[in-house]
């Protein structure tokens, strides 16, 4: 018994003899640079452990201590990145609720440590959601290899695959929960076992085949309505280019494109032509936060334009070198909204415009009204709808309580400057309290996305991003060639059986939606 | 020695296209991403080898040492000599299943594996002590290296181990392999407890069974053999290592007819500044043979891609290895294309996505030193400048903006000349296309422009 008491002191004697003591450490007047970038951050107070490397390859150890306003500390060092403990991070920030941290990392070079000026983290009272949902795809082209859709827990760094094309043949997209409940979800698989797999209420999956005689095409970008009882879709005819030289390497534009509303209840969609218009492109539909407005982009398609785009559309095959500047840089997409009574299921009689991005030569896409019903979040670019490859793409928040809609004069319409980059910011989404905005970034290295987090305040303040946090930052982000793509809030764990769903997927039987 | 031969002088290029459609990594999230799965040790070990097919000899040494050392376990599990020639089945079946481009080399450790164990159990234990580690072994085996082990023709067993690179099809030869063990050894068991021995036939035996397995199963292995595909693949090859001098000698003592040939042909053609001249000596295939359209498939556009490399057309390229990447059938990833990623990054200054293609490639065996090479260059302008290809390629590239899709026409041609007449590639290319179609309006409207 004694040896074995030995043998553990020994071992815990080992492993506390890798920790090497910050001593005669050179005090820099600057913040460290970091990676990913977490000084000044303002985080939720159950976030997983904010580890970090130094942002150059050159450290040979890096080593951080926290604090608190009591004198709490905690500590960790390591050779490429700090890693500090789950329960003990946790423990630090539960008592730092609504106040701040003290960072300070100390760094050994060659010639010996650094130890830099301290920074802050910010510990907000307000939560975020249980986790996080995405698609982990290559930011590629038109074919795709392994992908799939997984959860995130945010409180740790435990991720899982709800479904993976390797269970079955075809591409999987555009999950979408009811204010990120799993228990109402809708997922698209295309391919040759094509369908739209819908859970209501926490009741088993639902294979359907959601295209119909009256409508476009196949439903595309979802959002449920907050009752649970409907679910606006988009549908599209959706295609896409390259660009020759610029850099945005990729155009995805519509050439077509309509709303409807589904009714879970009934198994119908619900049309209406103002929404379902020729000469307009409606887009991105959602919700507002009581449920009686639907919000969407929408193109307005001149004649001209819509001559171009015809003779475009048809002709690369026979003349692909059209300048970037003749077509598709003419498609702008406005804020529209449209009134919807949830208790009978139609829509209102007239779209009124909230956001006339085209009159600035911008275009709007991915509104997402918040929760709690005071703002709207969307993203701006100079063209077209599918800004995840635009590099000028900005994230900007709308308050709804305000009546000066413009884009460039009111404070009540302004771009999230503090949670904004160079690079592209597009798609996002609300925590279920409305105070955490989750969206993606490219800012890390230009193509591959990031989900990045802020914090909206009630007044629209917005926050410095953080990135997603993992226990090896560095060496998970260089060595992940995929892109997070729709993060999406979840509340819960989606308990997805995905065995159950690949046999739903690989079996011919589907539903037909109808059509009201 | 003669599977050595065989694959090192007659399917060569067989084993480099093994090698260029996947990307081993010394790294412990990619081990573990292989191990964790049904029969994944003895796909890490095929992966490992495959790394090594970068050179043909070595790839088809590593073979030889495999089928040998299978021969030779099955010949340890049996005592009787009367077996000798049967001991070659297995080997020549695999053999067999080797021949196709797509059957990976798992399959193969999981047969010699399995031949190890059982060899093991059956020698060095016996009664009560032989059947709890077979009982004990089996599951063990059938997680690390799949249902070869235990080779029960069922789908839902084989489909999705890692043994053939489309995951939907059954590798019949495969498992034809590992059966024949059971067959064989089965066999032995059934003549020795009926102890039919015949000692002073041995050696005849030995030679003559060995002789009619050699020759039958031999026929099969000639008769399967796809020298077709191999030329082919022969051409991608020469492409990739930009050996357009040998290039240049194949075409002349023969001429290729197929599409993947006849593109590298004119590209070899091309960097030779011999297109123009040249080119009537030899079949084109239309204006496909020049710039095929792009197919989603992993291994024809790899040759086109490198012709949009080299005429400057670098966003084409990308885009081309990209897709063929993506469109590896077994979701691997490929040292060939990343390096080629590397480069179109590099060249269009998005230094940082650069880098994460040559941390990967920092990570294995045959592609380090070149990653190492060029990481210093990342962010140095005046060293790309200076760089004698990507450098040119840079100058070449397109200045003005437009869209592209599968297709290349002469306008993207005319796009690629104009933006720098220095471009010969370019301006070979756009003469050829208007020979190949016989558009002189568009000829002399080129002509009269470029005047």
């Amino acid at each position: 018994m004694r040896k074995i008491v030995y043998c553990l002191l020994f071992i815990v004697y080992c492993f506390a003899a890798c920790t090497e003591t910050v001593s005669d450490a050179k005090q820099e007047t600057a913040q460290p640079s970091i990676y990913p970038d977490y000084i000044g951050v303002t985080i939720p107070v159950n976030i997983a452990p904010l580890n970090f490397s130094m942002a150059d390859d050159n450290a040979l150890l890096v080593d951080a201590v926290i604090t608190d306003s009591h004198g709490h500390e905690l500590h960790s060092q390591g050779d490429d990145a700090v890693d500090f403990d789950l329960d003990d991070w946790h423990a630090l920030l539960a008592d730092t609720r609504g106040d701040s941290l003290t960072v300070t990392v100390s760094a050994k070079y060659d010639d010996g440590w650094h130890t830099y000026r301290p920074f802050a983290l910010y510990v907000s009272p307000d939560s975020i959601d249980y986790g996080l949902c995405y698609r982990l795809i290559e930011p590629g082209y038109e074919v795709w290899s392994k992908m799939g859709i997984y959860e995130r827990d945010l409180s740790s760094f435990d991720e899982s695959a709800l479904i993976e094309n390797t269970q079955f043949e075809g591409c999987v997209n555009c999950h979408s929960f009811n204010r990120g409940n799993p228990a109402n979800m809708s997922l698209h698989i295309r391919g040759p076992h094509g369908a739209t797999l819908l859970r209501h209420d926490n009741s088993s999956l639902t294979a359907y085949n959601t295209k119909t005689p009256q409508t476009l095409g196949l439903c595309v970008y979802p959002y449920w309505h907050p009752s649970g009882r409907y679910i606006a879709y988009s549908t599209n005819t959706t295609r896409q280019l390259f660009h020759s030289a610029d850099r945005n390497r990729i155009e995805v534009f519509d050439e077509a494109s309509d709303i409807q509303v589904y009714d879970v209840e009934k198994n119908e969609l619900i049309l209406s032509p103002l929404v379902k218009q020729d000469s307009v492109y409606e887009t991105f539909p959602v919700f507002s936060a009581d449920g009686r407005s639907l919000y969407f982009c929408a193109a307005v398609i001149s004649e001209e334009l819509r001559v171009k785009s015809e003779e475009f559309a048809t002709a690369p095959q026979d003349s692909p070198v059209a300048t970037a500047n003749s077509t598709l840089n003419n498609f702008h997409y406005n804020l529209c909204r449209i009134d919807f009574d949830p208790a009978t299921g139609t829509f209102g009689d007239h779209i009124e415009t909230i956001i006339d991005a085209a009159a600035q030569h911008k275009s709007i896409s991915f509104p997402r009204p918040s929760y709690d019903g005071r703002f709207l979040c969307y993203t701006l670019s100079d063209y077209g709808q599918f800004s995840i490859w635009h590099h000028e793409a900005d994230l900007w928040l709308l308050d709804l309580n305000s009546s000066l809609f413009t884009l460039n004069s009111s404070l009540k319409n302004s771009p999230m400057t503090a949670a904004n980059s160079d690079d592209t910011e597009s798609f996002h989404n609300w925590s279920a309290n409305s105070r955490w905005l989750v969206f993606s970034s490219r800012r890390d290295d230009g193509l591959y996305t990031r989900p990045y987090f802020c914090h909206v305040d009630t007044d629209g303040r917005v926050s410095k991003a953080f990135m997603l946090p993992q226990r090896h930052p560095r060496q998970f982000y260089r060595d992940r060639f995929f892109s997070f793509n729709v993060p999406e809030f979840i509340i819960s764990p989606t308990r997805f059986d995905g065995r159950q769903a690949a046999r739903i997927i690989n079996s011919p039987s589907r539903s037909d939606f109808s059509v009201r | 020695m003669a599977v050595l031969l065989f694959f090192a002088l007659a399917y060569p290029h067989h084993l480099h296209y093994q090698e260029q459609f996947q990307l081993f990594l010394f790294d412990s999230t990619y081990v573990w991403d292989i191990v964790r799965h049904l029969g994944g040790f003895a796909d890490l070990l095929g992966r490992f080898c495959t790394q090594f097919f970068l050179y043909a000899w070595v790839g088809a040494a590593i073979i030889a040492l495999l089928l040998s050392a299978i021969q030779l376990l099955t010949l340890r599990l049996l005592t009787s000599h009367l077996f000798y020639g049967l001991t070659f089945i297995p080997s020549f079946l695999l053999w067999l299943y080797l021949l196709n481009e797509n059957a990976l080399l798992s399959g193969v450790w999981a047969v010699l594996l399995s031949l190890l164990v059982a060899c093991v159990i059956v020698k060095w234990a016996n009664g009560w002590t032989r059947r709890i580690l077979l009982i004990v072994a089996i599951p063990v085996l059938y997680y690390l290296v799949g249902p070869v082990c235990l080779p029960i023709p069922i789908d839902s067993l084989w489909l999705g181990v890692h043994y053939y690179r489309y995951p939907t099809i059954f590798p019949w030869l495969l498992w034809g392999a590992a059966l024949s063990i059971w067959v064989i050894f089965g066999l032995y068991l059934l003549i020795r407890r009926r102890q039919v021995h015949s000692p002073h036939l041995s050696p005849l035996t030995s030679y003559l069974s060995f002789a009619i397995v050699a020759i039958i199963m031999g026929s099969f292995v000639w008769k399967n053999v796809n020298i077709k595909a191999e030329k082919v693949m022969q051409y991608d090859f020469m492409a990739r290592h930009q050996q357009w001098n040998r290039i240049l000698q194949t075409i002349s003592a023969e001429k290729p007819n197929n599409q993947i040939g006849v593109t590298v042909q004119n590209l070899a053609l091309a960097m030779r500044g011999m297109l123009l001249e040249q080119m009537a000596n030899f079949n084109q295939n239309g204006i496909v043979g020049l710039l095929p359209d792009v197919k989603e498939d992993a291994a024809s556009p790899l040759p086109t891609a490198e012709a949009f490399y080299q005429l400057g057309m670098i966003n084409v390229a990308q885009r081309t290895v990209f897709e063929a990447q993506e469109a590896i059938l077994d979701f691997q990833k490929s040292g060939r294309c990343y390096q080629r990623l590397a480069q179109t990054n590099l060249i269009n200054g998005q230094y940082e996505v650069a880098r994460k293609y040559l941390s990967a490639l920092q990570k294995t065996l045959f592609y380090r030193d070149w990653a190492n090479e060029t990481l210093p260059l990342l962010g140095n302008e005046e060293a790309i400048a200076r760089h004698p290809e990507y450098g040119r390629l840079r100058q070449w590239a397109y200045k003005d903006d437009f869209y592209f899709s599968d297709h290349v026409t002469p306008e993207m041609l005319e796009s690629l000349y104009f933006g720098n007449t220095d471009n010969r590639m370019a301006y070979q290319y756009l003469l050829a296309y208007y020979v190949l179609t016989g558009d002189r309006e568009r000829y002399n409207q080129f002509m009269s422009k470029k005047q």
